[in-house]
């Protein structure tokens, strides 16, 4: 499954660069997101949880950063394993700063995914990946608009 | 016409409409299926699957799972290496046979393979403790496509048979090569024919219970063959045999997938044993579509040659057979049977097929309804449709020139098959007239002048039944059948075969009821348990009536014979004098008569035993038939396909069908339409898909499509009725007529409705979104 799209973000291009790198961060506005700890350099453990159709799991994974261009663009690769299936996705990040400070965001990548996930959640699937990932975006959007 | 000399004169019964005897028990609820079952201190099983295709298993940890309350018990591969592998049944010289473990050893080779099993106090928690065990799985290179299998570099499914491929075989008939310098027109194809989910209402079940002190294994499993599994079990776990018994409860449907012998069945033997505690396993829905036998699953490549006038002079055909990761039992006999039946109704004089099995990172695939045959029966009747369309012929008078007479039975087929007998144009015509065929196509002039896109589509199948002579068949083709007249007059019959929804408690109570002049009511058709009945091949192949019921005829007729002799005694006149009829025995010389319940308690009671006579009224036969039995039948679909959505309408759907000798009108009209739905359903909707990394995207029924009841046509019921030379009762079997002949019917009537347009095939399922994009692919160029 393919996943592309943008989505814009009222926040200048270096600030939405650190809120994507920030464990912290993702750990509060990653849909699911259980707990994020570093493992390495670019390189986090994470619990997620997921509920696609009648399926509801934990999914345990890795999740890392590559090919970084500070403040420009960065790839993500993710693998996670839970009772239902795993789930194995890559994907790339690439961020642009318009006038007025707001930075838009383009993303593509692919998702595959295994086990019982794939054989009964394949109709919510894309739908389900869509979803989370507007979740994110709006999360992260609160994250970066809220007062200090 | 071949015509029977032995058939039992019609009585009664036998012919008639009569409503199932089973029927009451099911709609009421009363009937006791695997699941119903329940046994003292029983335990529940749950089976781990894997969620990859291709993996290498580095560890397994099953602490956790043990360590729930209610948790007896947890199983994996290394648990249960002492179970022999899941037998394989076929025979050709280069058969590769993977080495088949109940559960996973250090590999798993396609997603649903049985990993690990628990064992608890109820199912509730076997499934809960299945999630708390962690499998370390490193994934591996997988191939999930057949063809990509087979090229050079392919990653390989089992290292130890590099080139992926699991078996070949060949087959040549006449002289190909010539008949194909002599053709005016050759036609070729690709056809896929996909895999298909066989869906049992039921799905499978097993409950295993070992008694210590009579060391005896009973297993209770919804199967179409307790014998052959018993069999096999006794193998597979080292036992004596005659301390096996197998019960088939109530068996709702099979379709081949219990035609079968599964891990599950050694497994909950095995576990039953180590805990000496009954176990109970149910395969969930999701469990069924994953890794119950797939069918068909076939990429078949197709040549046929022709005269401009339509005479068919020759086939080659290509199949490659996606048979997964393991063979099951019958894996590799399968296709074998498409190759048998492909020349179809027809006079071919050559022809030759290549059948390469490949191995892949999938689940088994293995029989399924019509096994075989309506592989081969939709890949000639669309050539057939696509020879007569490339010469300008109507596909009903094509297929008229090339049927063989009904003076030619039995016909020798290019194959080397002999069909029995046969009256294929008789049939055809029948279809034809009722469809008003002439009509139709008058009525498609009209309809194309006006832009729409009207098919009429015809298939006229033949199939191989009633399995079968056992020197043809892997494991016997024979059956048994035991009558036992009580002191009371009321009569017992043990059948070897193991109905699953054929009705045969009703159509064999109905041959017995003519043969011996008794009610129905009166007779009781036991089957499905080793220790109650005796050894038989079981239900599958439309097999049940021809052989089995031939079995009960020849009993049936020892045990007049012997109540006649009995009778005769006790009349005090020569057994040749007295006539039996309608259940009583009359003797003229001295005006007295007898009734079968008064012969039945004196050969009981044996006060005067006549001399040279044994006590009792009971009587066992085998019968082993000398040839398969070929039933035919035309079936003609007419649609009309919606240009803009892509939406088919079927608007008449005619089956004409010939199965022989019938015994119960009423039944064999059920196993036509279960069966058109069953070949309707592949052709517009149905069909398992994976994906690259042999993942199963399909698996739920919310996913996996099969026919609902708006879907279905008014289907238009006939018959003729061929007798069979080969068995005393005339029969020829139907379980698969309806499956076979929908399936090409509906797919030549909706090519003939796109022809106009220059569509010559769409694979199946012919999808209303697939209908739609080879329309427009058309308007586009």
């Amino acid at each position: 499954m393919t996943l592309k799209g943008t989505y814009s973000l009222p926040a200048r291009r270096q600030k939405v660069w650190d809120a994507l790198l920030d464990p912290g961060v993702l750990a509060r506005t990653l849909p699911g997101c259980k707990s994020l700890e570093a493992v390495g350099p670019d390189e986090y453990r994470m619990h997620m949880a997921l509920a696609i159709s009648s399926l509801k799991g934990v999914f345990e994974g890795k999740v890392r950063i590559e090919d970084q261009q500070p403040p420009e663009s960065y790839r993500l690769t993710v693998q996670g394993r839970g009772k239902i299936g795993f789930v194995n996705g890559g994907g790339s990040f690439r961020l642009r700063e318009s006038e007025d400070a707001v930075t838009e965001i383009e993303y593509q990548g692919d998702v595959k995914a295994g086990g019982t996930i794939a054989s009964v959640g394949q109709r919510l699937m894309n739908m389900t990946s869509k979803m989370m990932i507007k979740r994110f975006f709006t999360a992260l959007e609160k994250e970066l608009t809220a007062p200090v | 016409m071949a015509t029977t000399t032995t058939a039992p004169k019609l009585k009664t019964h036998v012919g008639e409409r009569i409503r199932r005897t089973e029927d009451p028990r099911l709609i009421t609820g009363t009937a006791c299926y695997l699941d119903d079952i329940t046994r003292p201190g029983m335990l529940h099983a749950a089976v781990l699957r894997s969620p990859y295709a291709a993996a290498r298993i580095n560890s397994i940890s099953i602490e956790d799972a043990l360590a729930l309350p209610g948790v007896k018990a947890v199983y994996v591969g290394k648990d249960v290496e002492s179970v022999g592998g899941v037998p394989c049944a076929g025979s050709m010289p280069d058969l590769r046979i993977p080495n088949h473990k109940i559960l996973a050893g250090d590999r798993v080779y396609y997603v649903g393979h049985p990993v690990a099993a628990v064992v608890a106090t109820d199912k509730y928690i076997a499934a809960d403790a299945i999630e708390r065990i962690e499998v370390d799985y490193e994934p591996t290179e997988l191939v999930s496509d057949p063809e990509e299998a087979l090229q050079e570099g392919a990653v390989k499914v089992h290292p130890e048979y590099p080139d992926n491929v699991a078996f070949t075989f060949s087959q040549e008939g006449g002289d190909v090569e010539e008949a194909f310098r002599q053709a005016d027109v050759i036609v070729k194809e690709k056809i896929l024919v996909p895999r298909l989910a066989p869906l049992p209402i039921e799905t499978r079940g097993v409950v295993a219970e070992y008694d210590e002190g009579a060391q005896e294994l009973t297993i209770y499993s919804s199967t179409q063959i307790p014998h052959l599994l018993r069999t096999q079990l006794a193998l597979q776990l080292n036992l004596p045999e005659h301390h096996v018994r197998v019960i088939a409860p109530e068996v709702g449907g099979g379709f081949g997938s219990k035609c079968n012998v599964w891990a599950e069945e050694a497994l909950a033997a095995f576990v039953a044993m180590e805990l000496k505690q009954p176990v109970k396993w149910v395969e969930s829905r999701r469990e069924s579509i994953l890794v119950v036998a797939h069918g068909r699953a076939h990429v078949d490549t197709l040549e046929l040659a022709a005269k401009n006038d339509g005479t068919l002079l020759g086939l080659k055909l290509h199949i490659l057979c996606d048979i997964g990761a393991h063979h099951q039992l019958l894996t590799p006999i399968i296709p074998t049977l498409a190759v048998l039946m492909l020349p179809g109704l027809y006079k071919f004089r050559s022809f030759k097929a290549d059948l390469i099995g490949a191995f892949t990172n999938r689940a088994p695939s293995d029989l399924y309804r019509g096994a075989g045959r309506p592989e081969a029966t939709y890949v000639i009747e669309r050539m057939v449709d696509k020879l007569a369309a490339e010469i300008g012929m109507d596909p009903a008078e094509i297929r008229f020139k090339n049927f063989p007479a009904s003076t030619d039975f039995p016909f020798n087929s290019a194959t080397g098959l002999q069909y029995d007998s046969g009256d294929y144009a008789t049939a055809f015509n029948k279809a034809l007239d009722i469809v008003d065929y002439k009509a139709r196509r008058a009525e498609q002039e009209a309809a194309r002048a006006e832009g729409r896109l009207y098919g009429i589509g015809i298939s006229t199948y033949g199939e191989i039944c009633a399995f079968g002579p056992s020197p043809a068949t892997p494991a016997g083709g024979w059956e048994s059948a035991s009558v036992n007249v009580e002191a009371t007059g009321k009569v017992a019959v043990m059948t070897g075969i193991s109905p699953h929804g054929q009705g045969e408690e009703t159509s064999f109570a109905q041959l017995t009821a003519d043969a011996l002049g008794i009610p129905m009511d009166d007779i009781v058709v036991v089957h499905g348990d080793t220790a109650k009945v005796h050894y038989g091949i079981g239900t599958f192949g439309s097999r049940g009536i021809s052989i089995g019921g031939s079995a009960l005829h020849l009993a049936l007729q020892d045990v007049v014979a012997k109540a006649t002799k009995y009778a005769a005694h006790m009349m005090g006149v020569d057994a040749e004098t007295v006539t039996f009829e309608g259940g009583v025995f009359s003797s003229e010389a001295t005006d007295s008569t007898l009734t079968l319940a008064d012969v039945a308690l004196e050969a009981h009671l044996c006060r005067q035993l006549p001399p040279g006579t044994e006590p009792g009224l009971a009587a066992t036969r085998f019968f082993e038939p000398s040839n398969f039995a070929f039933p035919f039948g035309a079936h003609i679909c007419v649609t009309e396909v919606d240009k803009e959505t892509g939406e088919v309408d079927i608007q008449r759907f005619v089956a004409v069908d010939d199965c022989g000798r019938i015994i119960n009108p009423l039944l064999v009209e059920g196993q036509i339409h279960g069966g058109i739905a069953q070949g309707l359903g592949p052709a517009f909707q149905e069909g398992v898909i994976y994906d690259d990394e042999g993942q199963l995207l399909n698996g739920t029924l919310m996913d996996y499509s099969i026919p609902k009841a708006r879907n279905m046509p008014w289907i238009e019921t006939d018959r003729t009725e061929t007798p069979s030379p080969v068995n005393p009762l005339g029969t020829k079997g139907v379980g698969e007529a309806g499956t076979i002949g929908s399936l090409p019917a509906f797919v030549n009537s909706v090519v003939d409705a796109l022809s106009p347009l220059g569509i010559e095939h769409i694979d199946i399922p012919m999808t209303s979104q697939s209908i739609w994009n080879a329309i427009h692919e058309r308007s586009r160029t």
